[in-house]
């Protein structure tokens, strides 16, 4: 059952797609050259980019895994998004990394790494990136339309139909307008966005009470709900996990310093990080309140009637959908469902933009022809962008998801943030390092998250895997990364000058 | 909605969450416009032959 209301709701659903549609139409006449395409001609401003970076960085399924995330840890679920907001808080202040990066008037972070460690880490770096980038978006759209089939009451049979039909619209506009597609729509998905994640938190806050999400989270989690140090399941180690990660995210994820690479110059790129900073903190904490209002009011059985198909073995994935779908008006369930498509839009589009780029600019690169004009430049782009959407259908709409979501998502996350990350800190800080330490923080930087999948999949060493723990094993990553930067960096003979 | 219910510092984060995001919304949607604007004008100006 649900409030989804296809005559009142539909229609704010639909003007929504319709001006976004056109919005990012409009704008793919300012496409002349592969910069534009690429960084936006490199003329974006502070409020534009905080808008991006906001829109971007909050998609359906980070309402999803973080609702879930409030569903069972209560308050102390947030604790990565507060991670999130000091690194780029500190980050944007300092202008650690960032500042070299944006000053190397570099596309991607692998043209950076060439500056240093040569053409082959380029290339190693930019597989590392858009397997590891591509591999995590690639449960997006299932986990968006089953938010969709929850919420809206949308039929289970019609979901690959219906995120096909959405990963085309974004598709037409991000191909054609590329980064300047992207920016304006970002712009506008993040107005849409934002007021329905402010009235649907206002209103859950206003119905149930802040004092009822402390009591429930105090009577079925515990004191572990409100402190992530003591809670049975996280501790030290899922804190420290997360501070790495999320450092790491802020400074490398492409998606995020796409950003600071389309900014007008350095400075615009630091206040567009310090101004959005505390944005991961709403990231996490909004979601986080409707997954506790779930806690606090679902029934019992309420997660036993879910829809059929539902890719996620854990049920409480979809607590916060199932809430949501009786507890929001008729009205607002449609602003609610545009929010939540604005989220999933801006996220898509901007993915597949910034993957298209690193295969463009640092795989592909070697064997284009060369004097290429701007015009093949650009179909190229728009080619590699495509095929990115045809990838996510396929891949993205039939991959079965097990276990926690978070876990899988961070843990194919960290095997291209610890390497890169290490390699971005000792390209811009370390005159020592080479391209030795840096093929060895790669290798090593994927090594410890492989292994950990390999060990969770055999039945034999299930228990091993069970002991060490996706956190430890995350540690373990950036640790070992590292060591092998600085042990192969000091390995490998210095040139005579 | 005043009562912390022992709980200052998570009732702070969330009033502070509301508070900001709201504000930042609107402060936001004007700025951006503008930014929005200029970068096309910017663009179409290079353009310009």
């Amino acid at each position: 059952m649900t409030h989804f209301d296809w005559l009142v709701d539909g229609p704010i659903v639909g003007i929504y797609l319709l001006v976004t549609m056109l919005a990012g139409l409009a704008v793919r006449r300012y496409v002349s050259r592969v910069d534009d395409f690429l960084v936006a001609g490199r003329e974006m401003n502070v409020y534009l980019g905080v808008a991006s970076l906001a829109a971007t960085e909050f998609g359906v399924i980070t309402c999803m895994y973080t609702a879930q995330a409030g569903y069972k840890y209560g308050f102390a679920g947030a604790t990565p998004g507060i991670c999130q907001a000091i690194a780029m808080l500190v980050i944007g202040m300092t202008g650690f990394c960032i500042r070299p990066l944006r000053e190397s008037g570099a596309r991607t972070l692998p043209e950076l790494f060439e500056q240093k460690f040569g053409p082959r880490i380029r290339r190693a770096a930019g597989i590392v990136i858009v397997l590891g980038g591509l591999l995590n978006m690639g449960v997006f759209l299932r986990i968006g339309g089953e938010f969709l089939v929850v919420v809206a009451g949308l039929n289970p049979d019609n979901l690959e139909w219906t995120m096909t039909g959405l990963l085309l619209l974004v598709a037409v506009y991000t191909i054609l307008g590329g980064m300047l597609s992207v920016l304006v729509t970002d712009f506008l998905q993040f107005i849409v966005m934002s007021l329905g994640l402010i009235a649907v938190t206002v209103l859950v806050l206003w119905q149930i009470g802040f004092g009822t999400l402390v009591g429930t989270v105090e009577t079925k989690i515990g004191p572990g709900g409100f402190n992530p140090f003591i809670h049975p399941e996280l501790g030290w180690k899922y804190v420290l996990f997360q501070l790495l990660l999320n450092t790491a995210a802020t400074l490398t994820w492409q998606t995020v310093i796409a950003r600071v690479l389309a900014a007008k110059d350095s400075a615009t790129g630091g206040k567009v990080f310090t101004r959005t900073s505390f944005f991961f903190v709403c990231r996490f904490l909004i979601p986080g309140i409707w997954g506790m209002a779930a806690l606090a009011t679902l029934a019992p059985l309420a997660l036993q009637n879910l829809p059929g198909g539902l890719s996620s073995t854990d049920s409480s994935l979809y607590a916060m959908p199932t809430f949501l779908a009786t507890f929001v008006p008729i009205g607002m369930m449609g602003l609610l469902v545009a929010a939540m498509l604005a989220a999933d839009m801006s996220t898509d589009s901007s993915y597949m933009l910034t993957w298209a780029s690193v295969i463009y600019n640092d795989i592909v690169a070697p064997f284009r022809w060369k004097n290429w004009t701007e015009k093949k430049g650009l179909l190229l782009n728009r080619t590699i962008v495509a095929l990115i959407g045809v990838f996510l259908l396929f891949y993205g709409l039939w991959y079965q998801m097990e276990g926690d979501l978070w876990d899988y998502l961070t843990l194919t996350g960290s095997i291209y943030l610890a390497s890169m990350s290490v390699l971005l800190v000792a390209c811009c800080y370390w005159r020592r390092a080479n391209s030795w330490g840096a093929a060895g923080a790669i290798i090593a930087g994927a090594f410890f998250p492989a292994a950990f999948l390999v060990l969770s999949k055999l039945e034999s060493t299930k228990e091993i895997s069970a002991a060490i723990g996706p956190h430890l094993s995350g540690i373990l990553a950036f640790a070992g990364a590292a060591a092998a930067m600085i042990v192969g960096s000091l390995l490998k003979p210095q040139a005579r000058h | 909605m005043l009562e912390t219910h022992g709980h200052f510092l998570w009732w702070l984060v969330t009033a502070a969450v509301v508070i900001w995001y709201s504000t930042i919304t609107i402060y936001v949607a004007i700025r951006g416009t503008a930014d929005v604007r200029e970068m096309l004008k910017n663009l179409s100006e290079r353009k310009q032959p």
